[in-house]
């Protein structure tokens, strides 16, 4: 009781600190909006200012957040390694315990929703998505997959190789940059003698390989939670 | 919506972290504060009447695009550190046979 006592007051103490360091946040805010306004189109080629920052301004950030999802994966692998090799899945997803409409309206849904999430991925830099939300809804998609076919086998070591290998293609790409505009990390095409619409080629190949990244790494997660499951 | 609502969801999951017996629920007290650091930042990058910020269909004033691009960053490693964090508590219940704390620390868990 007296415990419970004393933690009151310290999320007390601590509500009464995020009160006042607010005053300080309310007067900085609203300086960067007005600027990506103006010059984000013309600087990265991409309408979506939110892809602008992360395919341009901050490309550094987005790499190792991509590093930091590879990192995961693999950790989750190792941790759930076994002795045993499973082939598949099939004995956490009992196809007898799951109802015929589910599978049956996962049959329809399925495909529109890789479709939609292909969807996102592509049009990441003119419209709201882009590589990660897109990468999810694939995975997604993918996970549905198990559930028409528990039979399905994954060979979880080849995902993994596939990751890595785009992992390191999209750190090739990124880096591109530097032979032609003499910058690492932003875009290939100089916006002073390309337009907009040749700038947006790079953001269109970096969107899908990050989508496919991102969705073979939820995937993988995916998988390392089935086999888990005894 | 105000910044101090963030701060109380902030402030639940700290609440459940200190007085959660299960690994599974403290897993879920870290994931609610995620949410109320989502909210605030979210909160703090908008702007009353502000259009989303896409230039084809912006108006004059715009939602700030920074902190949103900083979210996707954070939801994306939330989540794998959530999937990270909830395959070490199935080891542990591999191990142990329970997911309670104490259970475990007077199975000698921790040493």
């Amino acid at each position: 009781m007296i415990r419970n006592g004393f933690l009151l007051l310290l999320l007390l103490v601590l509500f009464s600190v995020f009160y006042f360091s607010l005053q300080d946040l309310l007067e900085f805010q609203k300086t960067s909006a007005s600027y990506f306004l103006e010059y984000g189109l013309d600087e990265t080629g991409s309408s979506n200012l939110v892809t602008s920052i992360l395919l341009d301004y901050r490309l550094f950030d987005s790499l190792f957040e991509a590093g930091i999802l590879l990192i995961a994966v693999s950790g989750i692998i190792w941790i759930s390694k076994h002795e045993i090799e499973e082939k598949n899945a099939e004995f956490m997803i009992d196809k007898f315990k799951t109802p015929d409409l589910f599978v049956t309206f996962s049959r329809l849904v399925y495909p529109l929703m890789l479709a939609f999430g292909f969807y996102i991925i592509i049009n990441g830099h003119v419209s709201p998505g882009g590589g990660f939300q897109g990468g999810a809804i694939v995975a997604t998609a993918i996970l549905i997959l198990y559930y028409i076919d528990a039979e399905k086998e994954t060979n979880i070591k080849l995902i993994v190789t596939i990751e890595k290998y785009l992992y390191l293609t999209i750190l090739v790409i990124a880096s591109l940059s530097f032979f032609t505009r003499g910058t690492f990390f932003t875009n290939i095409f100089d916006p002073g003698t390309f337009d907009t619409g040749t700038q947006s080629i790079y953001l269109i190949v970096l969107n899908v390989l990050v989508g496919f990244k991102v969705a073979l790494g939820l995937w993988t997660i995916f998988t390392a939670f089935l086999k888990e499951g005894r | 919506m105000d910044p101090l609502l963030t701060f109380i969801v902030i402030l639940v999951g700290m609440y459940g972290l200190s007085t959660s017996k299960n690994i599974i629920k403290s897993v879920f007290s870290v994931t609610i504060m995620e949410s109320g650091v989502i909210l605030l930042f979210l909160n703090l990058g908008n702007t009353e009447g502000g259009s989303i910020p896409i230039v084809s269909r912006a108006s004059e004033v715009i939602a700030d695009p920074l902190p949103q691009a900083l979210m996707i960053t954070t939801i994306v490693i939330g989540s794998t550190v959530t999937a990270l964090a909830l395959m070490l508590c199935i080891k542990v219940f591999h191990h142990y046979g329970t997911v309670e704390w104490r259970e475990i620390l007077a199975r000698g868990g921790g040493k």
